[in-house]
């Protein structure tokens, strides 16, 4: 919560003005029923009349005032609470960009987005309520006890001995409904859990006939669910009679000693019917106090899961980059002794890995799923840090390159295509802003992909993704190359990037890239890509077992045998080694 | 300073009539909005109906209390009347009790009501979110074929959180609210019916007021939406794609992106609110003006002596009760609109037809050999359009059959028929000779289990996910299970070894393991008939190789039934069926086929030959 108050800090002229502009409004309202005694006493007690219209003006001139202080509230709280949203909004999509994918692994990205989008709405509409509404609350208290004194002390006294345990009572269910409502969400969390994995796994518990498991789970925790709802939500409807209640015997109370006082001479009729008023109004104003409370429980869940992702800290330390990049332009990779397990867990995912590649070689990486293939892709770029061990690009050590000037030298085509939404052209020229459309159209043609792209309504032109049209899985793949090649990297990463292609384009492709003088990696599954490179690293459970070309290991490694026989068949392994 | 002043006002003016941009969301948005009103209120009630008395009691306490609301100014203005102005004490004696009980009352029936409310409320909502989570498993499996996960999870989530906050405070908030409205106007009118009249006076300007600025904010809130829904679309995809984003070092650039949609949303969003703010505003100058119109009009009167003072108090009371449940009432309207088409959208879902009941007549099977036969079947999931058109073969027990063709040709449904997921057109299938629409759907599934392409894993421990198999497996066939299937090695190398915690997804642990752990748990539910549909084709080759004996123990003394993509994982089969559109163009062993020189002869080549052209 602090952090989110840091956040108001800039705004504090704003939200100032705002409470000013609020307090006029208050006053006004607080004033009406002192207006009103006074058009009682002076002007119908006395048989008055032009009192009656005199002070009748004075309430309608009021009236007006309010409205206009309440149009400039309406600007200052707008912006305060806009404005408000728009910073907590940037600071988090900035802190996020400057995650490391370590950071990327504690918060998944569906959570990262609702915090993005719905926490930050959360907060900023509970500011903006603040400024209009939950602070009327103990304002109009506390307006409505001074005023009171205003017009009778005595007869104010029975309002001010209530708020002590208004306040008290008040801050009690507060805190009380935060903690009951908090738990509704754990549990609602869990009903939705149960719901989620029924649903993707629904084939699954029909075949094992585990229907009536799950039933009996699901209205354990859906039965928890309504407990804790009925709980929590009966709680704070307890809140508005205890109030009702305590604020309508402050008027009894009035009522007595005011007739008392009345007959005493030491109060008029209209001073008790004003200070009842005041305390009416009180009583209206806390009726929204069950809506501030939800709100403001959900604002502080919301709160915390932001801070969450503000607090946390970047793991990675940007080399000191004093490195010249002239020295950068042969792209020999040299991995030393690597060792690296992912941050918070036991298992080393690659251990002790050594190999050297000369500038421009192309190195096929095979390996069981869980191996460790990607893993050793993705500490090239630097999206992990290796723990034992250095990974050396032209004999420099990565970690003591500046980040961004590492990455500039690497074209990454992951597993997975991500393309953004927009035209064709867009999406190549993603990678390299300042690509012209000769460099567009070569990297296109190299990925083979230009061709389809002529065919496309638009050709470059054409708007992919939501609101375009869908490629193929190949296309997209060729596509995410030609976004990798437009860079003319010094490193190309291939993460098993031509699985969806057919035999003849993959061929093809691979022999484009040859024209490009840089050093390719590529995660593969298939033998027939393997063979043309040269040299293949085998992986398995996190450590090299072969080095080497096709032909050296499919005499030296029995693994590498049995892939190539289960993708050939066993005559050809038998056709290899007679040709031996 | 100034420049801090000024900044509210320096937002770029929005054009606000824009009729033409305004009008098309809004006919998209209109799905929003419930179909079949009555249908769906009716719904509802069967739902709520249950708790007939609990009902009547919170409509006698929303009687009572709104009453009671009504009545205590009304004594109040008594007590000043006719005991503090002529300093009658001994008659304020006897008012006083009468007020505090009438007080204690209505906090006592307002507590009532809704606490019982409440519990109705949760009560049906509870009922509502478990009937949509039993309907789901009696729905046939082309259901879920159809819809997206997010969209059906959104309306267990989303919709029905939307009834439920509805039902528990809005409902009776939108009762209250009339009848005060009803009530207030009705003292109203028999206190001063020239007064009323003057109270009336405020409605024509409330209208038009509300119209001026709902117009306006109209507009504004689409584009909000829209800002809205571009910024988020931009989040999301950036996020998502934050491998492509850091590899590429583009962090700048989304940044500055970003910074451009949330400036616009900013704008939008600050015209839109401030506009909306002014609703409040509006209402409270009209009901102030009405108040001092009350108090003037009403201090005239008294002065002529045709009313009291007290009469003035209490109206001016009433006055402003009678403004309030029009404001809520306005406020609440849109919240049921959209509870009740959150309502329809659920019980859209309960009313698809569920899957056909077993036969009266159907047997249970308490042991199965393994005979499987299939007669002349045939079937279609859109009417005239045959997805399986008359086949027919044999499976001895313990053979091998294996489905082969191109994508579309009915591998699948051969294996739903088989496992009644779905019942067939026309021909039947037999096992043991048993026409399967006579046995059981339980008992016929239990005797046959599965192994999936896509391993699922529920959140739970390792040793939970294998005895998913047989719940009443003991820890040591749990633990022989994962013998057989190769996983025990692994397992005992995670942190928590059969304790270990998955994930939903099975995060954590590679794809190949997932599949040794459902491979585990087929073996555990030891059936007679084992399905294997693409079993390893998301798993790379030389995974595959790894888990191809811990498959061939699981198929071991079982008539198995296996899809696959790679025909070198099916070459060892009893019986090849080669299918293509819905037909068994021909079947027998691999080397059977092979000779032929036909379908799957040229699906064999053309696999091998894509292999060898990269060389």
């Amino acid at each position: 919560m602090k952090k989110m108050l840091s956040f108001l800090e800039r705004y504090v002229v704003a939200i100032v003005i705002a409470l000013l502009f609020m307090l006029v409004e208050l006053a006004v309202e607080l004033l009406q029923p002192y207006l009103i005694s006074k058009i009682i006493d002076d002007g119908i007690s006395m048989h008055h009349f032009p009192a009656v219209i005199q002070w009748g003006a004075v309430l309608v001139g009021c009236s007006f005032l309010a409205f206009a202080a309440g149009i400039v509230n309406s600007f200052y709280a707008a912006h305060v609470s806009q404005g408000f949203g728009y910073d907590v909004r940037e600071r988090l999509y900035e802190k996020v960009q400057s995650f490391s994918f370590a950071n990327f692994n504690r918060f998944p990205v569906s959570s990262l987005i609702t915090r993005l989008t719905n926490d930050v709405t959360q907060i900023q509409n509970t500011v903006f309520m603040s400024l209009r509404i939950a602070m009327r609350a103990p304002l109009l208290i506390i307006g409505g006890v001074m005023m009171a004194f205003v017009v009778n002390a005595k007869l104010a006294l029975f309002l001010v001995l209530t708020v002590p345990f208004l306040v008290a009572f008040l801050f009690w269910a507060m805190n009380k409904a935060g903690a009951l409502f908090r738990l509704v969400q754990e549990r609602l969390d869990a009903v939705n859990g149960v719901m989620q994995e029924n649903l993707a796994g629904m084939r699954l518990i029909r075949a094992f006939l585990r229907k009536h498991r799950e039933m009996e789970r699901f209205a354990l925790a859906s039965e928890d669910l309504m407990a804790r709802t009925m709980a929590a939500l009966r709680f704070t409807e307890t809140t508005m009679p205890v109030i009702l209640l305590l604020m309508n015997a402050s008027i009894l109370a009035v009522l007595w000693f005011g007739s008392g006082e009345v007959r005493a001479g030491g109060a008029s009729v209209g001073e008790v019917v004003a200070v009842i008023n005041y305390a009416t109004r009180m009583t209206a104003a806390l009726s929204v106090f069950t809506m501030i409370i939800m709100a403001f429980s959900r604002a502080r869940a919301s709160a915390h899961r932001i801070a969450d992702v503000l607090e946390t800290g970047g793991d990675l330390e940007d080399g000191d980059g004093e490195t010249p990049s002239t020295r950068m332009k042969e792209g020999s990779v040299v991995f030393s002794s690597v060792s690296f397990q992912y941050p918070g867990t036991r298992v080393p995912i690659l251990r002790d890995i050594s190999f050297e590649i000369r500038p421009g070689e192309t190195v096929a990486i095979l390996g069981a799923t869980g191996s460790g293939k990607t893993t050793l892709f993705q500490l090239i770029p630097r999206f992990y840090d290796v723990q034992e061990g250095s990974i050396l690009i032209d004999g420099i050590d990565i970690r003591t390159m500046k980040l961004e000037q590492l990455r500039r030298l690497i074209g990454y085509v992951p597993q997975e295509v991500l393309l953004f939404t927009g035209t064709v052209k867009e999406n190549i020229a993603w990678g390299k802003e300042d690509a012209t459309m000769e460099d567009i159209v070569e990297a296109a043609k190299r990925a083979q992909i230009h061709d389809t792209i002529l065919k496309l309504p638009k050709q470059y032109d054409t708007v992919l993704g939501q609101r375009g049209i869908n490629l193929s899985g190949g296309q997209k793949q060729r596509l995410s190359i030609a976004r990798a090649l437009v860079r003319k990297p010094l490193i190309l990463l291939l993460d098993d990037s031509t699985s969806a292609l057919d035999a003849k384009t993959e061929a093809l492709l691979l022999n484009a890239l040859k024209l490009y003088r840089c050093t390719t990696f590529m995660i593969t599954q298939k033998i027939s890509a393997a063979m043309s490179a040269d040299t293949i690293l085998l992986l398995e459970d996190g450590k090299l077992l072969a080095k080497g070309n096709h032909a050296e290991l499919l005499n030296h490694s029995a693994l590498y045998q049995r892939i190539y026989q289960s993708q050939f068949g066993e005559e050809a392994v038998r056709h290899v080694q007679g040709a031996k | 300073m100034f420049k801090e002043l000024s900044r509210p006002f320096q937002y770029p003016r929005m054009k606000l009539d824009k009729p033409e941009r305004a009008s098309a969301p809004q006919a998209s948005r209109r799905p929003q909005k419930a179909k079949d009103w009555t249908g769906t209120l009716k719904k509802i009630w069967t739902v709520l109906s249950r708790s007939k008395g609990k009902l009547a009691l919170v409509l006698f306490m929303v009687v009572l209390s709104s009453s009671l609301a009504l009545l205590g100014p009304f004594l109040v203005g008594m007590a000043v009347d006719d005991y503090i102005v002529s300093g009658d004490t001994g008659g304020l004696l006897v008012l006083l009790p009468v007020l505090a009980g009438v007080y204690a009352l209505h906090s006592l029936s307002l507590w009532l009501q809704n606490y019982t409310m409440i519990g109705i409320a949760q009560t049906a909502v509870y009922t509502m979110r478990t009937r949509l989570f039993q309907h789901f498993h009696q729905l046939p499996v082309s259901f879920f074929d159809k819809r997206q996960h997010g969209e059906l999870m959104s309306r267990v989530t989303n919709d029905i959180e939307n009834v439920s906050s509805t039902l528990s405070s809005s409902a009776i908030q939108i009762f209250s609210s009339v009848l005060t409205l009803i009530g207030s106007v009705s003292v109203m009118l028999w206190l001063s019916p020239l007064l009323t009249l003057l109270t009336f006076l405020v409605v024509p300007a409330m209208v038009l007021g509300m119209k001026w600025i709902t117009k306006r904010t109209g507009v504004l809130f689409k584009e909000q939406q829209r800002n809205l829904g571009d910024l988020n679309g931009h989040i999301e995809e950036t996020i998502s794609g934050q491998r492509i984003v850091k590899a590429f070092s583009q962090e700048k650039r989304v940044i500055a992106e970003f910074k451009e949609k949330n400036e616009r949303l900013r704008q939008s969003g600050f015209w839109a609110q401030t506009f909306s703010g002014f609703i409040p505003k509006l209402m409270n100058v009209l009901n102030n003006l009405s108040f001092a119109f009350i108090a003037g009009v009403g201090g005239m009167l008294a002065l002529s002596g045709s009313i009291s003072i007290g009469v003035i108090v209490v109206f001016a009371e009433y006055s402003r009760q009678f403004t309030r449940p029009l404001n809520d009432l306005a406020n609440q309207f849109n919240t049921l609109l959209s509870a009740i088409a959150g309502a329809e959208r659920v019980f859209d879902i309960l009313d698809e037809e569920e899957e056909t009941n077993d036969e009266q007549d159907a047997v249970h099977l308490p042991e199965v050999r393994g005979a499987v036969s299939f007669s002349h079947v045939s079937f279609s999931y859109e009417k005239g359009n045959d997805t399986i058109a008359d086949v027919s073969f044999d499976a001895a027990p313990g053979e091998t059959v294996a489905f082969v063709g191109p994508t579309g040709a009915g591998k699948t449904t051969l294996i739903h028929l088989l496992s009644r997921f779905y019942d067939p057109d026309g021909g039947s299938i037999f096992i043991d000779g048993h026409d399967i629409k006579r046995v059981k759907r339980e008992s016929l599934r239990r005797h046959m289990a599965f192994v999936l392409q896509d391993p699922f894993l529920f959140r739970g421990t390792v040793r939970e996910n294998i005895r998913y198999g047989r719940l009443e497996a003991s820890d040591e066939e749990v633990e022989q299970a994962a013998k057989l299937a190769d996983a025990h090695s692994f397992i005992m190398k995670l942190p928590d070894q059969y304790d270990t915690v998955l994930e939903q997804d099975g995060a954590g642990i590679s794809q190949g393991q997932k599949q040794l752990l459902s491979i585990a748990r087929a073996i555990l539910a030891n059936p007679s008939i084992l399905i294997m549909d693409e079993a390893t084709s998301n798993i790379d080759t030389v995974t595959e190789i790894k888990i191809q004996e811990a498959l061939q123990r699981l198929m071991k003394g079982r008539t198995c039934f296996v899809i696959a993509h790679r025909l070198n994982t099916v070459q060892k089969a009893d019986q090849i069926i080669v299918l293509k559109d819905g037909r068994i163009v021909e079947s027998g062993t691999h080397e059977q086929l092979l000779r032929k020189n036909g379908f799957y002869h040229e699906l064999y080549h053309s696999q091998l030959r894509s292999k060898v052209v990269g060389v």
